[in-house]
């Protein structure tokens, strides 16, 4: 309780110093001479002050030699006076970009593969209050979610995104944050909606993945939308010569698979056989929120310009994950349990870039463990269970040739999976899932992807198997966009 | 424990932190090693070099990797060729950096064609037209001319981050300008009479500008589009008989410059379009030497 204050504090002073510190800032005189572009980022502006550096010549490539110095050339005006108005028009509209995705889907179980994944043993309680919203594709053609991006800077201080998913249900937000431009030291402050630092996939939007669909391991420790939450960050690079990420989060706590939040509800008395008496009623505890903190630590060694390895550590706790069991759907709470969840992880991510054309002979293998522990009460008894579950994905990427790329992953949750109630122990068999995929990008702005998946699932103690097949047109209209590493 | 723990980590990071090295030379970034050249040329010994792109790669489709966050976290000037050339990975790199000092806005960040004029701009912002730069072709680097203006310019912004430097900075500019107005003559004197070019990207534009020599045609369909056999015959039969040269670098692909070749009978030579990391000035204007010759192998 103590430890989270502090941290709260000290984000909150970091916030003041995104304040303050630009003040400094604002005292350096600006460079003579001619002024640099505003923001490489921004997007193409059509109208530009005239004599301004970077202001487009007629293209003469008969005219050699140097060229007059542009900003002494006075410019004409009309006769009688130009009616028009000096104006900037459009030109601080945000950098937008907007990315369909069309899939093709088959599987080899009559549309029920995602059914089977999501009722992996062992995982029944990752999504405790809507069933079966997301997530699936049905047999035949699919819009997946469009992602529609603005993203700009604020002021000197404050860079911005907004980022939407349309889909044909409605509109979602999936990121909205504000972060500084200028804090001191390498240090960057983010406050809004965000994907988590936590890991290495989860910074990735779904049109970002190397398959269509997203890993075992992320899709059942932390569902459909990743570690996706609402608060602060506060990330640190230290002046060293090598790469040393540090980062911390204060979050509100929503997430499905572990800080998945009820609030104070009364879900009536524990059911009781016929002719017994009801005991008194259950009522789940109420927690502010933030109820979740992350940590994360990323390295790399400095490899040159052939090669780079990023590995990286994370860890997040949730104060509060609360779930509902009702196993068979009559509308009454079989079970109610509240308590605390420790989400560990671990990634690697290792590139080698080639001197051939179009990412030919590049080549990228990516691997993330995740282990989860939820210590969880059984509401309105005595009684306690202890869940563990862990997943893990290993990928590769090869640029097979100029704009191809083939790729595998396998991908598994599982392998520690256990409940432990009172003194009984109970575990599940693992799932596990092999892909392939092709995808051929005939442009950075369009890529079109084949992908095959072989599913291996135990579900309800029996052991399930499915086929799947995915292809994926996927195109981005606007803005470049920027992928960090 | 645990937290006792952490605690030693973050001190022994602080301590390695402030332990590291701040010596008085300047931190400058650039983004490719032709931006690299000019910076030695106009920094010499008061800046400290780090070039973030390999020569031999193609910039236009980089991706941004940790070491250049490293760079760019230390650096007190970023010098990029801009016009939005490495627009896929330098804003992530920036992103990553979490230095203010060196975003587009500031003191630190320098662009070269915010400098100079840039050729071809202007033009419609449509990907149908393939991977088009429309504030301006960003390939100023190939044009000596341009580069000892945006010398002078690096100079004068070295200068207000370095004021005790300034004359130092002013002088080397000036040496690179007499360096390239040395050259130019022997460049034209060179060039005159040579055919005309037919390249694989519009990366030559403003050296053939330079030289007054045109370019008749593109390998590549449209800027970033692969050739196909289809494409290349309409330069095959448009400059049969004509006299030129097909001109193309490293991690452009041989295949349609020697169906072209062929074809026409036309000379094809490829050559580096950025010299290599930490060159001279010297360095660069002997790779310009290689290109002229190149060009005038067309004749």
């Amino acid at each position: 309780m103590k430890t989270r204050i502090r941290v709260a504090g000290a984000l909150a002073l970091a916030f003041a110093f995104a304040f303050a510190v630009p003040a400094f800032g604002q005292e350096e005189a600006p460079a003579p001479g001619p002024a640099p572009t505003p923001d490489a980022q921004a997007a193409p502006s059509a109208p530009e002050a005239p004599g301004k550096p970077g202001k487009p010549e007629d293209p003469s490539p008969e005219k050699p030699g140097p060229i007059e110095p542009t900003g002494l050339v006075p410019k004409s005006f009309p006769l009688f006076g130009s009616s028009g108005q000096v104006t900037s028009g459009t030109s601080f509209n945000p950098a937008i970009s907007v990315i369909p995705d069309l899939v093709y889907y088959r599987d080899s179980v009559q549309g029920g593969a995602f059914g089977i994944v999501e009722g992996a043993d062992g995982f029944h309680g990752a999504h405790p209050s809507h069933e079966d919203e997301h997530g699936g594709l049905a047999e035949g053609f699919n819009l997946r979610e469009t992602e529609i991006a603005f993203t700009a800077s604020v002021d000197p201080y404050f860079d911005a995104a907004a980022l939407f998913a349309a889909s044909e249900e409605g509109f979602e937000t999936e990121e909205v944050w504000v972060g500084t431009r200028r804090l001191p030291a390498g240090l960057k402050l983010k406050a809004g909606k965000f994907l988590s630092g936590f890991g290495y996939v989860n910074q990735q939007h779904p049109h970002q993945w190397d398959f269509v669909d997203q890993n075992l391991a992320w899709e059942l420790l932390l569902g459909d939308h990743g570690l996706n939450e609402k608060g602060l960050q506060l990330t640190w690079l230290p002046k060293l010569p090598f790469y040393l990420q540090l980062g911390a989060e204060l979050l509100q706590g929503e997430n499905e698979g572990i800080a998945s939040y009820v609030g104070p509800e009364n879900v009536g008395p524990v059911p009781v056989d016929d002719g017994e008496t009801p005991g008194p009623d259950r009522v789940l505890s109420r927690k502010a929120g933030p109820r979740l903190v992350t940590g994360f630590v990323k390295i790399s060694p400095d490899l040159g310009y052939d090669a780079a390895l990023q590995l990286g550590a994370s860890y997040a706790r949730s104060a509060m994950h609360q779930e509902l069991h009702d196993e068979d759907e009559d509308g009454i709470v079989d079970e109610a349990f509240e308590g605390t969840v420790d989400l560990y992880g671990l990634d690697a991510v290792f590139k080698l870039d080639s001197a051939r054309p179009r990412g030919a002979g590049d080549l990228v293998v990516q691997a993330e463990y995740l282990l989860r522990e939820k210590s969880l009460g059984l509401v309105g008894t005595p009684d306690s269970a202890r869940f563990r579950q862990d997943g893990l994905y290993v990928q590769a990427v090869y640029g097979l040739a100029p704009r191809w790329q083939v790729a595998a992953r396998y991908d598994a949750a599982g392998m520690t999976n256990s409940v432990r109630e009172g003194g009984e122990s109970e575990g599940f068999g693992t799932s596990k899932r092999v892909s392939g995929a092709l995808t051929w990008n005939p442009t950075e702005f369009s890529r079109i992807r084949a992908q095959y998946t072989r599913g291996d699932f135990f579900s309800e103690g029996v052991k399930k198997t499915f086929d799947q097949l995915y292809l994926q047109l996927q195109i981005s209209l606007g803005a470049h966009g920027v992928h960090s590493f | 424990m645990k937290k006792t723990s952490t605690g030693n980590a973050l001190a022994a990071v602080l301590l390695l932190s402030a332990s590291f090295p701040a010596s008085a030379a300047l931190n400058v970034v650039a983004t490719t090693s032709s931006m690299g050249v000019l910076v030695k040329a106009v920094g010499g010994d008061a800046v400290r070099l780090t070039v973030l792109a390999p020569p031999d790669r193609d910039v236009h489709v980089l991706q941004a990797r940790p070491n250049m966050m490293v760079a760019l976290r230390n650096a007190g000037l970023l010098v990029a060729v801009g016009a939005e050339l490495e627009v896929g990975w330098l804003p992530a790199a920036l992103k990553g950096a979490g230095n203010g000092g060196v975003l587009p806005g500031s003191p630190g960040y320098f662009e070269a064609a915010a400098q100079v004029p840039l050729l071809e701009g202007g033009r419609a912002a449509d990907r149908a037209q393939g991977d088009v730069h429309p504030m301006g072709n960003p390939h100023v680097y190939m044009d000596p001319e341009r580069m000892a203006q945006v010398a002078a310019a690096l100079a004068e912004r070295l200068a207000t981050l370095d004021p005790a430097g300034a004359a130092g900075y002013r002088s080397g500019a000036a040496a690179f300008r007499k360096a390239v107005d040395a050259r130019v003559p022997a460049w034209m004197a060179k060039a005159a009479g040579a055919g005309s070019i037919v390249a694989f990207h519009k990366d030559l534009v403003y050296l053939a500008a330079l030289l007054g020599v045109a370019v008749t045609g593109y390998v590549e369909p449209l800027p970033g589009i692969p050739p196909t056999a289809a494409h290349l015959s309409d330069p095959t039969t448009r400059l049969k008989g004509k006299k030129g040269v097909i001109l193309y670098t490293d991690f452009q692909p041989g295949k349609g410059p020697e169906f072209l070749s062929r074809n026409l009978g036309w000379p094809q030579v490829r050559l580096p379009l950025e010299p290599p990391v930490g060159a001279t000035a010297e360095e660069y204007l002997k790779l310009i030497d290689r290109w002229v010759d190149a060009v005038a192998s067309g004749k």
